[in-house]
C-alpha cells in the first residue's frame, strides 16, 4: 500500500505534467514560430523512410494492378480468340455463299445463252489417284442424266458423262486421254479433233496450211451430236509446224480449270424435261 | 537500457508505418491508430516512467509527422496513458471485451479532444466528421485492439530477452 502523501504526490505530478503539456501546446500554437530542432530532426529522418515505404507500396500496388490487368487481359484475349474463330467461320460461310452465288449466276447466264435444257449439279468428287481425268457430280439417272451427255461450266466445256447411277454421275474431262471432241478454231473455222492428254489437250488433224495462232479460241463444232455447237473448249497454247508430218501440232489449254470446278451444267437432249 | 535506446527508434518507425502503410491500406479514408493502442497498452503494462516516455514520444512523433496542432497528440497520448494507468488497478484488463470497450472510449475521447482543440484554437468545426470518419475509425481500432495487445505483449517479451514471467501482467 502506498502512503497517502506519496499517492497525492503522484497525482500532483501527473496533473502538473498534463497542465504543462497543455500550456506548451497552446503556447506553441499561439507563437507559431519556426519549426523546432527536434521536429526538424524527426521530419528529416521520417521523410526518406516514408518515401521508401510509399514507393515500395506504390510499386507493389502497380505490380498487383498490372497482374490483375493481365489476368483480365488473358481472359479477354481468350474470349476474343473464341469470337474470332466464330466470326471467321461465319465469314468463310458468307464468302462461300457469295462465291457460290457468283458461280451460279455465271452458269445461269450460260444457260440463258444456250437453247438447251440444262441441269445444274455439284461436283462431289475428283479422281486424283488413277490416270483418268474424271469427276463425280451429285445428279444421276434419277435426274434424267445418262451416259454421253455433255457437261460444261461457266467458262466452257469440261467433258461428258461416262457413267451414271441414280444420283451420281461420272464425267470424263476433256483433258483425259480418252476424250475426243470435234472442234473448230473459232477465228479461221479450221476443224480438228480435240484430244485430251493430261493437263492440256491437243487439236489434232489440223493441216499445216491452215492458219492457227497462239491464243485462238477453240470451240465445239456441234458435229458428232454430243456437244452443242459454239461452246468454248480452250485456247491455243502453242503451234508447231516443224514436224515432217501432214498436220501441225497444236496445243490447247482448256478454258476451264477442272481442278477448281464446283458446279456444272449438264446439257439435256431436246426431248428431255426442263429442270 | 536497451529498451530506452530502442524506444525512440521503434516509436518513430511505428508512427512512420502507421502514417504511410495504413494510409495506403485504407485508401486514406480511415487511419489505423496503432500508436493509440500502444499508449493504452503502456498504461496497462508498463511502469509510469517508461510508459510516460513512450506515450510522450509517440505523441511527439505523431505531432511532428502528421499533426496540425503542435503538441496536441503529445498531450492527448500522455493524458490517455495516465487515464489507462488510473483505470488499470480498478478493473480486470485482461478480458478482451473490456479491452475493446476501453479502447473505444479512449479513441472517442481522443477524437473529442481533437475536435475541441480544433474548435478552440482554429475555430474549425469538425463535428460533421464524427459519423463519417471518427466513429468508424474508433470502431475499427477497438475491434482490432485485442489482436494488437497480443502482438505488443509478444514484442515486449522479445525486448525483455524472451522471458514472459519477467513482464508484469495481471
Amino acid at each position: 500500500m502506498k502512503s497517502k502523501p506519496k499517492k497525492y504526490q503522484l497525482i500532483i505530478i501527473v496533473f502538473t505534467l498534463i497542465i504543462v503539456l497543455l500550456s506548451l501546446t497552446f503556447h506553441s500554437v499561439k507563437r507559431s514560430s519556426e519549426t523546432g530542432i527536434f521536429k526538424k530532426l524527426v521530419l528529416e529522418i521520417a521523410a526518406p523512410l516514408m518515401d521508401v515505404i510509399n514507393t515500395s507500396f506504390e510499386e507493389l500496388t502497380k505490380g498487383w494492378k498490372r497482374y490483375i490487368f493481365l489476368v483480365g487481359l488473358e481472359e479477354e484475349n481468350r474470349q476474343l480468340k473464341k469470337k474470332n474463330i466464330l466470326l471467321t467461320g461465319q465469314l468463310i460461310q458468307y464468302q462461300e455463299g457469295y462465291l457460290e452465288g457468283i458461280r451460279l449466276q455465271k452458269l445461269l447466264k450460260l444457260k440463258e445463252n444456250l437453247n438447251y435444257s440444262t441441269i445444274t449439279a455439284m461436283v462431289v468428287g475428283r479422281n486424283k489417284l488413277s490416270g483418268f481425268q474424271t469427276i463425280l457430280i451429285n445428279k444421276g439417272t434419277a435426274h434424267n442424266l445418262r451416259i454421253g451427255l455433255p457437261v460444261a461450266a461457266d467458262q466452257g466445256v469440261i467433258g461428258r458423262i461416262t457413267e451414271a447411277s441414280w444420283h451420281v454421275s461420272k464425267i470424263l474431262l476433256l483433258t483425259d486421254e480418252n476424250s475426243k471432241i470435234d472442234a473448230l478454231v473459232q477465228r479461221t473455222r479450221t476443224p480438228g479433233i480435240l484430244h485430251g492428254s493430261g493437263f492440256i489437250s491437243h487439236l489434232k488433224y489440223v493441216p499445216k496450211t491452215d492458219d492457227v495462232r497462239v491464243g485462238d479460241a477453240v470451240i465445239s463444232s456441234g458435229m458428232g451430236g454430243v456437244f452443242p455447237k459454239g461452246l468454248l473448249l480452250g485456247f491455243v497454247k502453242s503451234v508447231d509446224k516443224r514436224d515432217a508430218a501432214l498436220f501441225q501440232k497444236v496445243e490447247v489449254t482448256p478454258s476451264v480449270d477442272v481442278a477448281r470446278i464446283e458446279e456444272v451444267l449438264v446439257f439435256l437432249p431436246d426431248n428431255d424435261d426442263k429442270k | 537500457m536497451s529498451y530506452l535506446f530502442f524506444l525512440p527508434l521503434l516509436s518513430l518507425l511505428l508512427i512512420i508505418f502507421q502514417v504511410s502503410v495504413t494510409d495506403i491500406m485504407f485508401f486514406g479514408k480511415i487511419s489505423l491508430e496503432i500508436s493509440l493502442l500502444l499508449v493504452i497498452y503502456a498504461g496497462f503494462h508498463l511502469k509510469v516512467i517508461k510508459g510516460f516516455i513512450l506515450s510522450f514520444l509517440l505523441g511527439f512523433f505523431l505531432d511532428c509527422i502528421a499533426g496540425s496542432i503542435s503538441g496536441l497528440f503529445t498531450f492527448i497520448y500522455t493524458f490517455l496513458f495516465f487515464i489507462s494507468k488510473f483505470v488499470y488497478p480498478r478493473i480486470y484488463p485482461e478480458k478482451k471485451s473490456f479491452i475493446v470497450i476501453f479502447t473505444l472510449i479512449c479513441a472517442l475521447l481522443e477524437q473529442l479532444l481533437v475536435i475541441l482543440f480544433n474548435e478552440l484554437i482554429y475555430g474549425v468545426n469538425l463535428f460533421q466528421h464524427i459519423l463519417r470518419i471518427f466513429l468508424p475509425q474508433a470502431l475499427v481500432i477497438s475491434v482490432l485492439s485485442p489482436v494488437f495487445f497480443n502482438i505488443f505483449f509478444r514484442l515486449e517479451v522479445l525486448l525483455n530477452g524472451g522471458d514472459a514471467r519477467s513482464i508484469r501482467r495481471t
